[in-house]
């Protein structure tokens, strides 16, 4: 469990993160997305006890960061938006370093699961300044989580990596999405935060929006229909506009798109509305709209006001 | 535990750091040659004469507790920071007071043990060579700068050698300013090796005094330079 309300943290004149509230319970996991500078960063170390707010409170695995970080660090496991690894230790030195800092009952037996987990369990012996970006950025991951914390945080656990990389990573943190723990992970890799998150707080050092992809995805765009007509039939988009139940109906290029209050009840509806009105229609299709939509949208938005 | 545990990781690290191990075998060897060939070469002089060459061989192992733990200190710090693990390090429940003592007590510790069988192995040698330990070498005035000011310089070279490393990404930049910023703890011993008496008691306890009040002030900015905070925004 995490939820904090109100964290503000400012650097000299610069407010990094103002007034952000959020919460994470237990097996859920909160994307946090943002530009660069967005404060992503400093919320993770807000809430890892790394620095301290200026104002706001959070309870992190049910300890408060203001009165009990020793605890909250406890509890937290954290992916770093380097790796950070000790590149003249061994991977198995380096993994056991970190279990035997927080105290682990077994910590032979908890680095060795770990590491095979992330299979690096070959390449124990090896130095870690001799892994590469993707194996390092598996020990990290081994270290984030060798003392199997109930609070996760991953800034950017992909970035950097090649493709096929980034997508073993993300098997990974897909198997560790059913475990019972709170994650929080900063990516600028929108699919991968569709896929992998229940929640979404889009960040701009404020919250600009919060809900989960689906919600979001809706309260920016609406549900929308687009009907492929045979031929071009400008008319049609104001007479639908004055059905009730459309919100919003354009037309460009034989190409109808129209906005309504649910599209899977009406477009029934509409269709039926569409060839009384003589329309010839080719195909109707709902509307596909990504998060990366709707995060561009936003900082349109953003970048507006 | 957690202490023990961050000790022996710098250890670990630092075996394997050319430089560390440059400071650690290689000087004290230097200058355990350099003290014999001084005992050596005051073998036949009369007491006063050699009391003075004697001088200079006792710098040599006041020298060594501030050159060890400046080696051992810079990689220890300015390694994290080049490696970027300070951030994962200090979200672990390792607390500020155990990580300054870590990197402390992890140049401190071997600065001693090393120049304490350095000295051991300069009377060995010495009693080999010419027969008798020279007069003088077991005198109070070097027991005392053997094992009272080595551990003090040692504590003097590790805070500075934080201070100038949390400002700088550089090994060998941090190595060069603390070297500088180190040399007038050495001041007096130096004019002293020149002088035409032996080290006296109260030099050794004069130097003690000022190392003791130079520690304090230095110890007051350095645990406030290693919160978390200061670590994460301050240090470059
Ligand atoms: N130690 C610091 N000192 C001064 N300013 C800082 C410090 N850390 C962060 N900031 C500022 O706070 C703001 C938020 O930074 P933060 O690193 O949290 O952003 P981010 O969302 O993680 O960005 P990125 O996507 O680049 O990782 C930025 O304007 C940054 O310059
Ligand atoms: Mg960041």
């Amino acid at each position: 469990m995490i939820s904090a309300q109100g964290l503000t943290r400012r650097f000299g004149d610069r407010a990094a993160v103002t007034d952000l509230s959020l919460s994470v319970p237990e097996g859920a996991v909160l994307g946090l997305l943002g530009p660069n500078g967005a404060g992503k960063t400093t919320t993770v170390r807000l809430l890892t006890c790394l620095l301290s707010p200026d104002a706001g409170s959070a309870l992190v695995a049910g300890h408060d960061i203001a009165t009990d970080p020793q605890a909250v660090r406890r509890s937290v496991g954290l992916l770093t938006e380097s790796p950070g690894l000790y590149k003249r230790l061994s991977v198995w030195q380096n993994l056991l370093l970190f279990a035997q800092l927080h105290e682990v009952a077994k910590p032979e037996e908890k680095a060795q699961r770990y590491l095979s987990l992330m299979g690096l369990w070959d390449r124990r012996k090896d130095l870690a300044g001799t892994l590469s970006k993707g194996l390092a950025q598996r020990l990290a991951l081994a270290r984030a989580l060798v003392h199997e914390p109930p609070a996760l945080f991953l800034d950017e656990p992909t970035a950097g990596l090649d493709p096929e990389a980034a997508r073993e990573v993300r098997i990974l943190m897909e198997e560790l999405r059913s475990e019972q723990r709170a994650v929080i992970l900063c990516t600028h890799n929108l699919p991968e935060a569709e896929r992998l998150c229940d929640r979404i707080v889009v960040l701009n050092t404020r919250s600009v929006s919060e809900g989960t992809p689906q919600e979001l995805k809706l309260r920016m765009f609406g549900a929308r229909t687009v009907v492929r007509l045979a031929r071009p039939q400008p008319e049609l988009a104001p007479a639908l506009r004055d059905l009730p139940f459309v919100k919003e109906a354009e037309s460009s290029d034989g190409e109808l798109s129209v906005e309504m209050e649910k599209a899977e009840t009406h477009n029934p509806e509409l269709v039926r509305h569409l060839v009384e009105m003589g329309a010839e229609i080719l195909h109707v299709l709902p509307q596909e709209r990504t998060l990366e939509d709707v995060y561009l949208k936003l900082m349109e938005d953003e970048d507006a006001a | 535990m957690r202490l023990r545990t961050l000790l022996l990781k710098e250890w670990e690290e630092a075996r394997r750091i050319k430089m560390v191990i440059y400071g650690v075998v290689f000087l004290p060897l230097f200058m355990l040659g350099l003290a014999v060939l001084m005992a050596w070469q005051a073998r036949d002089l009369p007491l006063e004469a050699q009391a003075v060459m004697l001088n200079t061989s006792l710098l040599y192992f006041v020298i060594l507790p501030i050159m060890i733990p400046l080696s051992i200190a810079v990689y220890a710090i300015v390694g994290e920071k080049e490696q970027g693990t300070l951030e994962p390090l200090l979200a672990t429940p390792l607390t500020e007071t155990e990580l300054f003592m870590g990197k402390g007590l992890a140049a401190v510790i071997p600065a001693l043990i090393i120049t304490w069988l350095t000295y051991g192995a300069f009377l060995a040698v010495t009693w080999a060579l010419l027969g008798a330990i020279p007069e003088g070498v077991l005198s109070a005035p070097w027991l005392a700068s053997v094992f009272l000011l080595s551990p003090l310089l040692a504590m003097f070279a590790v805070l500075v050698t934080v201070l100038v490393s949390s400002r700088t990404t550089d090994p060998r930049a941090a190595y060069q300013f603390s070297s500088l910023a180190l040399l007038p703890a050495l001041v007096p011993l130096i004019v002293y090796s020149t002088q035409l008496t032996a080290v006296s008691l109260t030099l050794v306890a004069v130097e003690a005094a000022v190392l003791i009040a130079l520690n304090a002030v230095i110890l007051y900015v350095a645990v406030r330079l290693f919160r978390r905070e200061s670590i994460l925004t301050r240090w470059r």
